[in-house]
């Protein structure tokens, strides 16, 4: 095997070398990420983004986390209280069951809306989706994983 | 998510204010950098075991076309840094070794695949791609730095919609038959596929839907037989796009087209809904589809049979699908080393039609061998997982769907493409993201990646909460 047949060969060797090298690299930081995210996950199904809210409680802006089962009214007993003059004492409940979260209403004078439409009954939501209690809007988002 | 997400800046500077009091922070990005360091580091090699091949001496060649390609790549990185935006760090130099590797191919190929006349210079394979490849890369930075708001894709689904049929239309009536597919549409000197920017445009429309419609479509209330159906009119558009797959096949021959279609959009309806009985549907539709287009067209039935048994006509319909069989042989496990492959093979250097473009895979996997064989599919995998992270942590169901759209595009037209260069599935005239020769699926990936990156940005809040006299206007206004 002459000195060029060799050092070509090396070369070659090197670059899957490298290569392979790139991707251990790679690999070592996606898994951190993902050990990372693990670590913060479970915390809470979801949070309620406080669009708009004249009042200013809940202030505007300002995000809520929430559980598997969030009353939503003026009452103070309510999980979250919203303190509206449009708002009824026991308005709403948010409930995640399985895998999806559902709204429903509580026979509240001036009703609940999603997305712009009154509810009636029990109705799926998705993360994103706006609902309206009095002149309070909240937005439904996933929980930040990092 | 301390590796992937970069510290701020530590001690602001002159510059660094300066840039402050416009609203840019740049912010660094390590991981990135030394991800594209180490590609860089991995395509010179590479380089140098190429042009010594070629020469039959330890020599570096003519390194112009790398150290161009290296170059836009840390020039993108340093608009990433500059701007600031907390994008995924892991898309850029994964895309970018891809392109890489397709550079290095491309220069190894004969340059007179591919050819374009600039008044007293003809460019070659090689540094077409370049070209091609700094525009896509270009795209991408752009819309990964522009895209900071997902409304006009949102707000506007229909709109998209009509557009992406209207492309389709226009390739059906206007469109260049090459190979027996209609494909390009020529408009003066440039010729494009209008089908590559179609899948991206199909992606954002059927986001936006199944965004609005998916608590309907995931719940049952029409039996059929045995399995529970959504309500009826919400199936429409299932039928729709099997409709569409299959005019495509039919009046446009583009079998990879169709599949690639259908099967983004089965998935998207199962992500949306996680309802079985889509997938099984979808199946059904699918296998009822094909085994009428097997008997009714004569393209469809080619296509099968070659990948039934390519034996059948190993000098004329075969052909390519043999040697691509013997190219991975050849390769074995280390490979026989870039330069050293194809030529040997079958007497004259590219022979193998349609090398640069749907054989890229296996010209690849001859001369890297299987180890960088599957470095390639490792590489699509890498995507898979961040576009899918990306999805998992998207703010809303829009969003989501959308990353996860966009992923699938390019995993399943990887998985397609590099199937049937194993015979795996039959071929179809698919190409491999970022490694094939060719504008128009280059850009429409760039697209992609470019708004994957965008996606991946969650420093966008929701709107800040209104100033106190915004708050006295709007009362009594709001109801």
């Amino acid at each position: 095997m002459d000195y060029f047949t060799l050092t070509i060969w090396l070369v070659r060797i090197g670059f899957v070398i490298c290569l392979y090298l790139f991707f251990f690299v790679l690999l070592r930081a996606l898994w951190r990420d993902l050990r990372a995210t693990v670590a913060a996950s479970g915390r809470s199904l979801g949070r309620l983004v406080v669009v708009a809210s004249p009042e200013g409680m809940p202030q505007a802006g300002s995000s809520i986390p929430l559980d598997a089962i969030t009353s939503l009214g003026r009452d103070v007993n309510n999980s979250i209280t919203v303190d509206d003059a449009f708002v009824s004492a026991e308005h709403a409940v948010l409930t995640f069951r399985g895998r999806a979260w559902y709204l429903e209403d509580r026979g509240s004078t001036n009703g609940t809306y999603l997305n712009g439409q009154r509810i009636q009954g029990v109705v799926p939501l998705g993360y994103g989706d706006e609902l309206q209690l009095g002149q309070v809007r909240l937005r439904l988002e996933r929980e930040r994983t990092s | 998510m301390s590796v992937i997400v970069g510290v701020p800046v530590e001690r602001p500077g002159a510059i660094t204010s300066t840039l402050r009091r416009w609203g840019i922070r740049p912010r660094l990005r390590n991981l990135e950098l030394l991800l594209l360091l180490l590609a860089a580091a991995a395509l010179t090699v590479g380089w140098i075991s190429l042009a010594s091949q070629q020469a039959g001496r330890v020599t570096t060649g003519d390194p112009s076309v790398l150290m161009v390609y290296v170059g836009v790549l840390l020039v993108i990185h340093a608009a990433f840094v500059i701007t600031g935006r907390r994008t995924d760090q892991v898309l850029l130099p994964v895309t970018g070794l891809l392109g890489g590797l397709s550079l290095l191919l491309m220069a190894r190929l004969p340059q007179g695949l591919a050819t374009q006349d600039l008044g007293s210079i003809t460019l070659g394979l090689a540094p077409l791609q370049l070209f091609w490849l700094g525009l896509a890369l270009a795209v991408l930075a752009v819309l990964a730095i522009v895209v900071r708001n997902d409304d006009w894709l949102r707000a506007y689904k229909y709109t998209w919609a009509a557009v992406g049929i209207g492309l389709l239309l226009l390739v059906f009536v206007l469109g260049d038959p090459t190979n027996g597919a209609r494909l390009s549409l020529r408009i003066g000197p440039i010729a494009g596929q209008p089908s590559e920017l179609l899948k991206v445009i199909l992606v954002v429309f059927l986001a936006g839907y199944l965004a609005e419609n998916r608590t309907l479509l995931a719940r049952a209330s029409t039996r059929l037989g045995p399995i529970s159906v959504p309500p009826l009119p919400y199936l429409l558009p299932m039928l729709g796009m099997w409709g569409i797959a299959l005019a495509v096949v039919i009046v446009q021959r583009d079998l990879g087209a169709a599949l690639l279609f259908f099967s983004v959009f089965l998935t998207l309806v199962y992500v949306a809904t996680r309802r079985r009985a889509y997938v099984i549907l979808g199946l059904a539709l699918f296998l009822a589809g094909a085994t009428a287009l097997y008997f009714l067209f004569g393209h469809v039935r080619t296509r099968v049979d070659i990948w039934l048994d390519p034996y059948v006509d190993p000098l004329g319909s075969g052909y390519q699908v043999i040697h691509a069989l013997y190219s991975f042989g050849r390769g074995g496990i280390l490979g026989t080393g870039l330069g050293a492959g194809l030529p040997a093979v079958s007497g004259t250097p590219g022979d193998l039609p349609a090398i640069h473009t749907d054989f890229v895979f296996a010209a690849l996997a001859e001369e890297l061998g299987m180890l960088g064989a599957l470095a390639i599919l490792a590489l699509y995998g890498v995507i898979a997982e961040r576009g899918l992270r990306i999805a998992v942590q998207a703010a809303d169901d829009f969003r989501a769907l959308l990353a996860v759209g966009l992923t699938m595009v390019i995993v399943i037209q990887a998985a397609l493409i590099m199937g049937g260069n194993l015979k795996l599935v039959p071929l179809t005239g698919i190409t491999l993201p970022f490694v094939s020769y060719g504008g128009s699926s280059l850009l429409a990936n760039a697209i992609i990646v470019g708004l994957l990156l965008a996606l991946s940005d969650r420093g966008v809040e929701p709107p800040p909460p209104p100033s106190p006299r915004r708050r006295f206007l709007s009362r009594g206004g709001s109801r």
